[in-house]
Formats: structure tokens, sequence, C-alpha cells
């Protein structure tokens, strides 16, 4: 690891020499997020470079482990803050598995249609920023606003546009709202033809394919080592997806594809999750035809949800089941589970322990990007500068999510 | 020198120089509506001057009636006899004409996009589409010239020239204050008037604003060279307008050795120039023109290398580097692109240029490709994306003035912005023809084919020249737009492709454009007469379709700047529906 400030003669103007050692974040316009790149260039080639993390680490695992499992939430919320439906869906799988429930049908194909609308949102904010970074404001601008719309059926229906909190234990927080399905079938052919139209403007054009055709290559055999998952790993050709190789949910019952890349170069990787995105409509209307108008979104437990309102304030024991639930926590069997879902990168892996005490004895976060990341130095090195924008940008690396 | 020309020389200076910096804010403006019309937004338009009902009201008022006195009474009394008289009728025929679409295409739109307030409101509505006084209007040109065409000599005709000559000023004026009545009259519901100019007060705000900011030079920074640095940036972007034409050489005539001003309303000869009193209508009149560009533009290399390099940055050296590595390359493309041009003019004086073009064909036909490949390297040399890496947000920080604040790094800013108008501006007089106009030269309107004349109309020589000037602007201003939609359309390149496109692609092609140019010249020598005659006509004809392509242009940017505007938007969250109850949100009317 490279010293954070090296003794420098600070009297006259230093005329790097080759050769030139360059700090290149924690705050820098192409490292969002906050990571630390320290490069050694010849020219404009980097000979070697360090990839530093960390800059944004707040400790969320440790405190997980202060309060009930359901407080867990918001911090799951601010761990990938682009698909963050995708993480509180992905925690709830994991607690139940740990209870041995399974939410009612509607409920999973309601968490389906939440999570894969994240997972467009958090595809087109990737694309978006990569193109952006390459000087092609317009389709960021456009794919922004298609984001946008996304959230609009958020803010719908979970009432909060970014950090949900939506998950529960054993269902979800709120039904659909009644407008739902007309809302979510508007969005995703808003969404299509913003994609029509970014497809017409960057793919036909010669400079946006030269910048990431044949840049930032990493072999299969790296990519597996590394630990990479998601939309990084099937552009080097492998079809690895958890919906696929291990359904959850209802993700065995609907039909999408994985679409794989062949060069594992950026422009692999953009075009994955340029393919993903029409995937993931695809998903989403099979989801919408298919969901119920309605029926219960939670389980009928009472250990695990909380009693109507109506109960709480008129019965005892609706009171007492809500106290029990709110002050002690939902009390998760002694043990440890392993679950995992397919995150807006990757596999997002959750790692729990519980002592059957109400409060996680430890969550253990997988987060997809941390081990992707890793890959970032053996893809840039031997690159040019400028060929950090899109290959960072196309490992899209989240802060929130690889340093927790 | 006499005292007017002193004066002719300082307002043609002023002229240039605030062309330039206006036209750069315009652009700075432009460049961040777009972005924000892209996502939806109203873009930057929070800088704005309050005035008074009344005081805006005469702001409005006072200019039209003047406008409208002046012409109405300069023409009732000057009367005019014979042909100058069917001239002056067919202008204000035409003037009232437009005059009146115009005024009322405003006002359809405004109750478009506002809603009624009155009867003439309601009637304006009453039309539909506001697009309708366009189309009616285009008609009545159409009819009106074909009418002068169609009736000359005849009895009728004579009648209509009167009725045209008499009355046609009056209509136009009244347009013209019946217009700002309106304008006038719709401030009287409020206390107060917003002059907010479209937005373009917020740039300029911004520009102001910096004057004020810190002024930061980082502790081991070279303090002279980073001061001086934007300053040699700034300055030859400026300075290369002066040797370009923004018109036609205007002919006063001469009064015992002094010029006479009041000579220009009269019609001059189509061929040659004046011998006396005449005036270029440029800055700097010098014979080696086109090499003062390239030297003074080459200078601004200089300010971009030094403040990478005085600013203790590593950031700004690399920036710094690729800025003069790139402008050194991209100079060289520029300079032999021009070689093909300066052979087929035989001239290195660009008001001669101009006037080739004006009696052959524009050099965007004679060179296409040095067109293209011009276009390309110097929107390189103004440093914009695609080829803005010395400045590569996302790479570099801000490139070369990474480390400058405040007033420093608005001159940056500014410069990259005049630079663009200054490569348009050269653009437009070397390939698109300056301040020419296709079959306007310097009698009047002279539409001939070959040796066919088709239509002739003399105009004053002043009318001659505004037209010119006003042609050059647009020209500039639609060059500049090109800019700004490549700004927003492509991504940008990396270094090294960069240079292979310059070193082999663009120069390879300018040198093989000289070839051809010189072997298309020497054969065009020895051809014989009929060639000779022939290539004429197709000069001709080009201007005819340019003539023919710009009118179209022009209508269909009016007919689409006023197109009604329909904004989707889906209803389905509460949110939207509730704004969509309120009748929408302050931006963004909803419709039903």
């Amino acid at each position: 690891m490279e010293p954070l400030d090296r003794d420098l003669d600070a009297s006259e103007i230093e005329l790097a020499a080759e050769p030139m050692l360059i700090n290149v974040g924690p705050s820098h316009p192409a490292m969002h997020g906050t990571v630390r790149v320290v490069m050694e260039l010849s020219g404009e080639t980097i000979e070697r470079c360090d990839v530093q993390v960390g800059y944004l680490h707040r400790g969320f695992e440790k405190m997980c482990e202060r309060g009930t499992w359901t407080q867990v939430y918001p911090y799951v919320d601010r761990c990938n803050y682009v698909s963050p439906m995708l993480n509180n869906v992905g925690f709830s799988l994991a607690c139940e598995k740990m209870l041995g429930i399974e939410v009612p049908e509607r409920c999973q194909w309601y968490r389906m249609i939440l999570g894969e609308l994240a997972r467009l949102s958090d595809h087109l904010t990737c694309d978006g920023a990569m193109a952006m970074e390459l000087g092609a404001f317009t389709p960021f601008l456009w794919m922004v606003k298609a984001r946008e719309l996304v959230w609009d059926v958020m803010e719908e229906e979970t009432g909060a546009r970014l950090t949900h909190s939506f998950g529960r234990v054993g269902g979800m927080a709120a039904p659909p709202t009644p407008g739902f399905k007309e809302h979510v079938r508007a969005v995703v052919d808003q969404i299509r033809h913003v994609m029509d139209e970014v497809k017409r403007l960057l793919l036909g054009n010669r400079i946006f394919l030269d910048r990431l055709e044949g840049v930032g290559v990493i072999s299969v055999d790296d990519a597996v080592s590394l630990g990479w998952t998601g939309p990084a790993l099937r552009a080097a050709g492998v079809a690895y997806d958890v919906r696929k190789s291990y359904p959850y949910l209802k993700y065995g019952e609907v039909d999408f594809d994985v679409p794989v890349g062949s060069a594992s170069d950026c422009y692999d990787r953009f075009m994955v999750r340029i393919e993903e995105m029409e995937q993931s409509a695809r998903i989403i209307d099979q989801c919408l035809e298919r969901m119920a108008d309605d029926g219960p979104i939670n389980v009928d437990d009472p250990r695990v949800v909380l009693p109507p309102k109506d109960e709480v304030y008129t019965t005892i024991e609706g009171t007492i089941r809500h106290f029990k639930i709110v002050m002690e926590g939902l009390k998760l069997p002694a043990g440890e589970v392993y679950s995992y879902t397919e995150g807006g990168n990757g596999e997002l892996g959750f790692y729990m322990v519980s002592d059957g005490s109400g409060t996680p004895f430890r969550v253990r976060i997988r987060p997809p990007c941390f081990y992707v990341t890793g890959g970032l130095e053996r893809v840039i090195t031997g690159q040019m500068v400028a060929d950090v924008v899109p290959c960072f940008g196309s490992l899209n690396m989240i802060g929130g999510e690889c340093d927790r | 020198m006499t005292l007017e020309l002193i004066l002719l020389s300082a307002g043609k200076a002023l002229f240039m120089v605030m062309f330039g910096m206006n036209l750069a804010v315009i652009m700075t403006w432009a460049d961040r509506r777009q972005g924000a019309m892209i996502n939806d937004r109203v873009g930057p338009n929070r800088a704005v001057v309050w005035l008074p009902k009344r005081v805006a009201q005469g702001m409005v008022l006072a200019p039209a009636v003047l406008i409208a006195a002046a012409i109405v009474g300069y023409v009732y009394t000057h009367k005019v006899e014979g042909a100058p008289r069917l001239g002056r009728a067919l202008l204000f025929s035409q003037l009232a004409v437009f005059g009146l679409w115009a005024t009322l295409l405003a006002i359809g739109g405004r109750v478009a996009r506002s809603g009624v307030k009155n009867s003439f409101d309601a009637w304006v509505a009453s039309i539909g589409d506001p697009r309708s006084f366009l189309w009616l209007g285009l008609g009545a040109h159409a009819v009106t010239l074909s009418a002068a065409g169609l009736l000359r000599g005849t009895d009728l005709g004579r009648t209509l020239r009167d009725v045209g000559a008499s009355a046609g000023p009056a209509v136009f004026a009244a347009s013209v204050i019946g217009g700002a009545a309106y304008a006038a009259w719709s401030f009287e519901r409020v206390d107060r008037v917003g002059l907010r100019l479209f937005g373009l007060l917020h740039p300029a705000a911004d520009g102001l604003k910096t004057i004020w900011k810190e002024d930061f030079i980082p502790p081991n920074a070279d303090k002279l060279l980073h001061s001086l640095a934007p300053i040699i940036s700034f300055f030859p972007a400026l300075v290369v307008l002066a040797v370009v034409p923004f018109g036609d050489t205007l002919c006063f005539g001469s009064k015992a050795g002094r010029i006479d001003l009041t000579q220009v309303m009269r019609v001059v000869p189509r061929e040659g120039l004046c011998t006396e009193g005449a005036v270029p209508l440029q800055v700097l009149d010098v014979n080696v023109g086109l090499l003062y560009f390239f030297a003074v533009a080459g200078t601004g290399i200089v300010g971009a290398a030094l403040a990478g390099w005085a600013s203790d940055n590593k950031f700004s050296l690399l920036g710094g580097v690729r800025a003069a590595s790139q402008m050194v390359s991209y100079e060289v493309t520029l300079g032999l692109t021009l070689v093909g041009a300066m052979m087929v003019y035989g001239t290195l004086r660009i008001d001669e240029m101009v006037r080739w073009q004006s009696q052959n064909t524009w050099g965007v036909f004679v060179q296409p490709l040095a067109f293209v490949l011009f276009l390309t390297a110097s929107i390189a040399e103004s440093k914009r994306i695609p080829f803005d890496l010395p400045e590569g947000e996302s790479e570099l920080v801000a490139g070369y003035f990474t480390e400058y604040s405040g007033m420093k790094f608005a001159m940056f800013y500014f410069s990259e912005y005049v630079a663009v108008v200054a490569s348009s501006v050269l653009l437009a007089v070397l390939f698109l023809g300056g301040w020419h106009l296709p079959f306007i030269d310097r009698s009047g309107i002279h539409l001939q084919i070959g040796d066919t004349v088709l239509f002739h109309q003399t105009l004053s020589h002043v009318a001659v020249i505004v037209i010119g000037v006003l042609a050059f602007i647009g020209k500039v201003v639609g060059i500049c737009w090109l800019n700004l939609m490549i700004r927003w359309t492509l991504p940008r390149f990396r270094y090294d492709q960069l240079m292979r496109l310059s070193w082999r692609k663009l120069l390879p092609a300018s040198l093989v454009n000289i070839l051809v140019t010189g072997l298309l010249m020497l054969l065009v020598a020895g051809a014989s007469a009929s060639v000779q005659a022939g290539l004429k006509v197709a000069a001709d004809v080009t201007q005819l379709v340019v003539a023919v392509a710009g009118l179209s242009l022009g209508i269909w940017f009016i007919a689409f700047v006023t197109s009604p505007v329909k904004k989707k938007r889906i209803l389905a969250s509460t949110a939207a529906q509730f704004a969509a109850h309120l009748g929408g949100t302050r931006t963004a009317r909803m419709g039903a």
C-alpha cells in the first residue's frame, strides 16, 4: 500500500519525471463512491497501480448487532443505494430461511417486481454514468430520467424514493397500492422507449465503441478466482446468475434469458447490462400477469408479523404481540444461515448467526462489488489513464456496499 | 484620417468584440439550457431584473414607436417615382406581411402557452394552431411577390404599386406598434415585470459572480505564469476576430475629401468597388489575413500549456501536456486544409476570399472535404467534446485549469466559448460565403442562372450591407449551434485515438485534398470555353440550391420552434395525480 503523504521538497514546482506517481481519489470525478487508486504512469500508460478501498466504511455489520433483526433493514438499504430494494428482499429471504417460513405467493410476485425494478434502476445508473464519464452526457440524462420513473413507483409503493426500508421478515411493510400494476406497466414501457433511444445514440457511435471494445479485458479464470459474480462475470462468458442457477422466489417459474458476453471487455459489460434490462422488463411483465390482485401479503404467523393496528389498540393480545415483536425483536432460532440472491452487481449474500435472543449475533454481508473491485487493479494495469473511466464504470463499484 | 473614419474603426472593433463575447455568453447559456431540456428541466433562468410596470411598458413601447415613426416619417417625406417606387412598394409590402404574421404568431404562441386573457386572445385561440399565421403569411409573401412579377407594366400593377408604396409602411409600422402594445398591455395586470431575456441574464450573472470569488493560487505555483496563463488563453481567441470581414465593403460618397455619410441610401453598381470613401467592414485590413489568424490562434496553446505547468498539480500538468500536443497536431491539419482553399481563391485576404465566393460559389462546394476536415480540426482546437481531453473531466478533474478559481477560471471557461465563436466565424467566411447570400449582390437582388436573368430588383446600398451583416451573424450562429449539437451527442476520444485521427487520417486526407485541388484547377484552367460556361451555370445552380435549402430550413425552423409542446406524463403516482388536480406545477401545466 502506498503511503498517504510522501516527503516532497516543497520549495519549488515538482516536474514529475517518469514514472509519474499520480493519486486518483478518494475524491475524484471518476471515482464515484470513494476509492483511491494510486497509479504509476509512464506517459499515459498505467505501469502499476494500487486500488485502496474502505474510505466509506461505516461499520454497518457491527451496527447490525445492537438492534433487532427488523432494525437491520435501514442498514441494508444503505449498502447498495442504487438498488436498495434488492437488498431488502435479499435480507428478508435470509431471515425467512432461518425461520423456515415462506411468504405468500402474492408477496413473492410483489418482491420480484420491486426487485427487478430496482435492478433496472441499478443498470440504468451504471450504464448511464459510464456513458456520461466518456463524455456522452445526453444518454446519461435520458437514463436518469428513466430511473426517476422507477423511483416514482418506489415512492408510490413505499413512501421513500431512495432508502425504502420496505421489506419485512415474513412479508412487506404494506400491500401493493391499487394502481400498482397500471403504473409499473406504464413505467416499463417508458423505460423500453428510453433504452431504444439510448441504443440508437450510442451503439452506432464509432468513438463510443472504440472507447469500450478491447478495453479492460480480464480472463475467465481470473474473474472466477477473484470471486466475480453478476454482470461483470457474465460478460466474461460464465452464465452464472443466482436467479437461474439457484432460483428463489418464483424465478424458476418465469421465462427469462441470461445474457453472456464473449470478450470480457468494457463493451461486453456495458451490453450485458443493457440486455439484462430487457430481461428484467420481461420478468416484470410476466410477474404482473401472474400476481393476484388481492390476497395476503404477509405470512399468517403471529410470532413474526406485527398485528394490525386496530387490534393493537383494542385488544390486549394485540398490544402484547406488538410489544413483544417491537421491544424484544423477532426470535430467530439459534443457528447460522447463508442466503444469497442476485443483487444489482452479482451475488448478494447474507451470512447470519443467531443466538436466539432476538438480536443478531453476526450479520456478514457478501457485497458483490467488493470482489469485483478486487479485480480493478488487474483490469486497468497496462491500460491508459483514460481507460480507468470505462473500466471502473463498468465494474459498477458502489461505495456503500463495497466498504459497508 | 478623419474623425468619421476613426469613429467607424472604433465602432467596427466594438462590434466585433461585442459580437464574439455576447455570442460566447449565449453559447454558455445554450449549452446549459440544452442539458436542462434533455432532462425536462427549465434551465438557467433565475437571474432577473425586476422593472416597475410603467418602466417595462415604456421600454417595450418606446423603441417600437420610434422605429415606426422613423419609417413612416422617412417614407412620407421622401417621395420617389419610377423603378425605386416599385422597389419601395415591394419592400414594404413584404415587411408589412412579415410584421403582421410574426406579431400574430408570437401572440398565438403566448396564448397557447399561458391561456386566453381577453377577447383578442380568444380570437387568436379560435384560429387553433398558431402556426396557421405562419402558413398564411408565407402565402401572402408568395402572392405579393408573384403579383409584382405578373402585373408589371399593367394599370392594375401600377395601382397596386401605389397602394403598396403608400400603405405598406403604415401597415408595417402598425404591426410593430401593435405587437409592442399587446406586450405592454399584458403587463397591465402585474405590478412589476421580470426582465429575464429567456434566461440569458443567468450566465451573465454567473460570470459577474466570479469576480468576487476567491482567487486561489497554489502555494508552490509559479505565481507570475499562473496569473498570466488565462490572459494568454483568452486574448488570442478574441483578437483573431479582427481580420474577419463581417460585411461587404461599405461605400460612402466623397465630398471635398471627407466622406459623406448620407450617400448610403443610393444604389451602387453591381460590379466593382467604389474608389473613394470605401470602408471595409473588418477591423484589421491586412494582406496576410489567414496567416494572421494562424499566428494568433496558435498562441492560445501557450496559455493552456503554461497553466498546466505553473499550477504545481499533476492533473494540470497532464492536461497541459495533452493540450499542447493536441493543439499542435490539429494546427497542422487546420493549416493544410486551408491550402486548398487558398489555391482556389488565389489570395490570403479573407475579404477577397468572400468576394470570390460571392462571384462564383460557396467554398463548401469547391472544397467539400476541406470543409469537413476544417470543422473537425477546429472543434479539436477549441478543446470541446469529443476532443476535450485536456480538461477531460472524469479523468483529469478539470485538466489544465484544475487549480484555477474565480475570474481566472472564468476566463479559461469563457475563452473556450470565444474560441468556438472564432472558429465558427472562420468556417462561415471561408466555406459558407461569409456575408454573401445567394442572388444578392451589391446592387440588390439579382436572380441569374447562366446568362438568363430571372429576377432583378435594386436595393439601396445600406440595405444590401445590413442584409449581409445579418447573413453573416446567422451563419455564425448556425455553426455555433452545430458545435453545440456535436458536444451533446458525441463521447470523447482517448489520447492515442485522438492522435491517430489527427496524424493518420486527417493529415493524409488534407494532403490528398491539396493534390486533388491542384489537379482539378489545372484541368479547369485548360478546359474549353463551353466547359467554363458550364461550370459557371453549375455554380449558379449551387447558389439556387443554397437559396431554396436555406429558405425551407428557415421556415421549418420557425414552424418547429412554434410547434405546440406536447408533454406526455405518467399520472399514475399519487404525487403526480395530486399535482394534476391542482392544475399542474408552476413550470409544467398539466393538460386535460
